[in-house]
């Protein structure tokens, strides 16, 4: 049995991404959902855990996790260190960064997991697709394709690697390479789609970092069908970005 | 104050113009003549002469029936209304109301205007459109990509609004109701009923976390996503309490009886939803605002009903097809109609096509809205079929099945004329169509397609 921690989804539970565990759930046999509440302490502070996630939220919910998670970060280091799985997806990964920028330059502290911040533009929303790769255990490139729907860009140097290499697309921000952020097993990302729903073998990836031997993913191949058809869309030139 | 007159006097030549060729060209252009007048006069809304009284109605649902609502009540009573009902809400059409309310001497015609208004469109629109009434439905998800979260909505209408307005609030919906908390304000409400519950029946629900301190909030009552009353745990914050309120709901006779300040009314219920319950309380507490009697308002109320213009009722061979048109990208918009199509009685096979048309032209749609969207309520035993149309119609297929609903009972098709291979006309089932407001235009097509199945089974 895997156990896998949402940290704070009665706020950071926009834009359906949170599905995503109700996807790894219905893919696998026996797993332990824990959801974590703002107040209270994340269960892989003291208990091992073998995923933890959180979505998207309100720009005014980033600084209450953050302010929930700043007394915890030793701990989240020392997991990261151990090979636990973290998935952040939309903007929660920008709560790690260094700061998160306001458009009147004001500076929200981040907590400091990587370097680079965030930079808001409230009335400057930026919808776009994004095709990218990852290459798996065995050094095969998998497809990630997702979308981003979002008022921030990252910048900066982030001191460590990008989560996906850019094949179309914006990345972390118009000028990046790549897309997100990647510590051992820590994945931080803006896309949404929601993540593990779109990208089923991004799915498989994720149960196998957790431990899970030939995973499948629910409705596999219904799932397959609509991402390859994805994939070509996302792959054919005359579609906008 | 040139530029002003130039703007004036073209907006009132294009209306003209789209007044006398509109029917011809089957177009209302309620967008065009203050569109240019705004090109040609970025202050054009400054300028432009306006009723005395400016009631505005915003909110992610339920805007539409209230503001018609209000409308039709003052109407009634002999008012001459002002407003945008056939036209758009944003800022152009807004500035079109008002450009069609003045004279060439910019002499406003209307002594009150009822205005509804775009919640993203609030800050172009209050700056220099001074409302007296703000009446806000509730916020919840809207389309992500346009509109992002409802608190992101909530910041923009915060900093629109002008101090002095009074604001007409949902007491049943913490995030709106904590709009310009300074300003005067009169809440409405339904009260306690029957059958009520506390359990969560929808995914979301975007207001989980005390406003004020944080803390999970605790629902005593939790009719749909976030309306409902509530209480905080941990500082004592709670719903507050609605002056208007709905305390009786008589589905028989069809009656809501309302506190109105302290006296209980009784008015005709115009439509048994929950969610125009809503809205006629809503519209109840603007008319009392405005001085209206209460028994002029439950006369108005008597003859009128929430036109259903997005639905319709045919028949064919016996087989009813009732079409109901949803709005995609709004999980709590589809959710409402699925869970309303789900509660009917008797058997029913159901189609949707609720995709973007312009997906397959320019991108690849972002469907994040359809697992926010409370498909399970179609994993019912009465609905014999679902079959979903578009090039999207995989992901729908998928995301049906991750609602639980049996593989047996699905089918997908990528086109309107694949949907006869999978349609079971039979007697005694209804076919249920569902569509997207920008599908509108492929709905004759769907019913030729639903008709021919019909007439073609042998039957």
């Amino acid at each position: 049995m895997i156990r896998i921690e949402i940290l704070y989804s009665e706020t950071a539970n926009l834009y359906g991404d949170n599905f995503g565990i109700d996807y790894l759930k219905q893919s696998l046999d026996e797993v332990e959902i824990i959801r974590t509440g703002l107040t209270e302490t994340p269960r892989f502070v003291n208990e091992s855990v073998d995923l933890v996630y959180m979505g998207p939220m309100p720009e005014s919910s980033q600084e209450l996790v953050i302010d929930a998670l700043r007394p915890h970060m030793e701990a989240l280091r020392r997991r990261i260190d151990e090979g636990k799985v973290f998935l952040m997806t939309g903007n929660a990964f920008e709560v790690f960064g260094a700061y998160i920028e306001n458009e009147d330059g004001t500076r929200i502290p981040g907590l400091e997991l990587f370097g680079g911040y965030a930079k808001r533009r409230m009335m400057d929303r930026f919808n776009g697709m994004f095709l990218g790769s990852l290459d798996d255990a065995d050094g095969k490139e998998l497809k990630i394709l997702g979308f981003k729907s979002q008022f921030t860009h990252f910048y900066g140097d982030t001191g460590v690697n990008y989560a996906f290499k850019r094949l179309r697309g914006k990345g972390l921000n118009p000028d990046a390479e790549g897309e997100g952020v990647r510590i051992k097993n820590f994945i931080g990302t803006y896309l949404i789609g929601p993540l593990l729903v779109v990208n089923p073998l991004f799915t498989v990836y994720i149960l196998k970092l957790c431990g899970i031997k030939d995973p499948h993913p629910a409705f596999e191949e219904a799932a397959m069908d609509a991402y390859n058809v994805r994939v070509k869309e996302f792959e054919d030139p005359t579609k906008s970005y | 104050m040139l530029k002003f007159i130039l703007a004036l006097c073209a907006g009132k030549c294009i209306s003209a113009a789209i007044h006398i060729l509109g029917p011809i060209l089957h177009k209302n252009g309620t967008h065009l003549p203050g569109n240019i007048a705004l090109k040609i006069d970025p202050l054009f809304l400054k300028h432009i002469g306006r009723p005395k009284t400016i009631v505005a109605v915003t909110g992610t649902n339920g805007k539409t029936t209230t503001n018609n609502l209000i409308i039709d009540a003052l109407e009634k009573n002999g008012y001459k209304v002002l407003s945008n009902r056939y036209g758009s809400n944003v800022n152009s059409g807004i500035a079109t109301a008002l450009l069609q309310g003045v004279n060439l001497f910019n002499r406003t015609k209307y002594q009150l205007g009822v205005l509804e208004v775009d919640e993203r469109s609030s800050l172009r629109v209050y700056k220099y459109v001074h409302p007296d009434y703000v009446v806000v439905t509730n916020l919840m998800r809207d389309s992500l990509m346009r509109n992002a979260h409802p608190q992101y909505i909530f910041d923009i209408i915060e900093q629109s609004l002008p101090d002095d307005c009074t604001m007409i609030l949902n007491a049943d919906d913490l995030l709106s109701n904590r709009l310009k908390p300074d300003n005067a304000r009169v809440y409405y409400g339904v009260g306690q009923q029957p059958g009520d519950s506390a359990t969560a029946r929808n995914l979301i629900n975007d207001v989980q976390i005390c406003p004020r301190c944080h803390s999970k909030l605790q629902y005593h009552v939790l009719r749909y996503n976030s309306i409902g009353r509530a209480v905080c745990p941990h500082c004592g914050l709670t719903s507050p309490e609605a002056d208007v309120c709905t305390m009786d709901i008589d589905y028989e006779n069809r009656l809501l009886t309302m506190k109105v300040g302290n006296a209980p009314v009784e008015f005709p219920m115009i439509s048994d939803s929950t969610f125009n319950i809503y809205n006629e309380t809503a519209a109840v507490a603007v008319l009392d605002q405005l001085g209206l009697s209460h028994d002029k308002i439950a006369q108005a109320f008597s003859t009128m009903k929430v036109v259903r213009s997005r639905y319709r009722e045919d028949k064919v061979r016996g087989i009813r097809i009732l079409s109901t048109m949803t709005k995609g990208w709004i999980a709590p918009a589809c959710s409402a109609v699925f869970d309303y199509v789900s509660k009917l009685p008797g058997e029913k096979e159901l189609i949707l096509y609720l995709e973007d048309p312009t997906d397959p032209i320019f991108y690849s749609e972002l469907l994040a809205y359809t697992y926010e969207t409370d498909f399970e309520f179609l994993n019912k035993d009465n609905i014999q079929r679902i079959i979903v149309i578009g090039k999207r119609a995989r992901d729908f297929y998928l995301r049906m099945l991750l609602a639980g609903i049996p593989k047996e009972r699905l089918a997908w098709t990528e086109t309107i004329e694949g949907l006869k291979r999978y349609l079971k006309p039979k007697y005694g089932v209804d076919i249920h169509i569902l569509y997207d407001l920008h599908q509108a235009i492929h709905y004759d097509q769907i019913f030729t397609n639903v008709k021919e199945a019909i007439e073609e089974a042998k039957l």
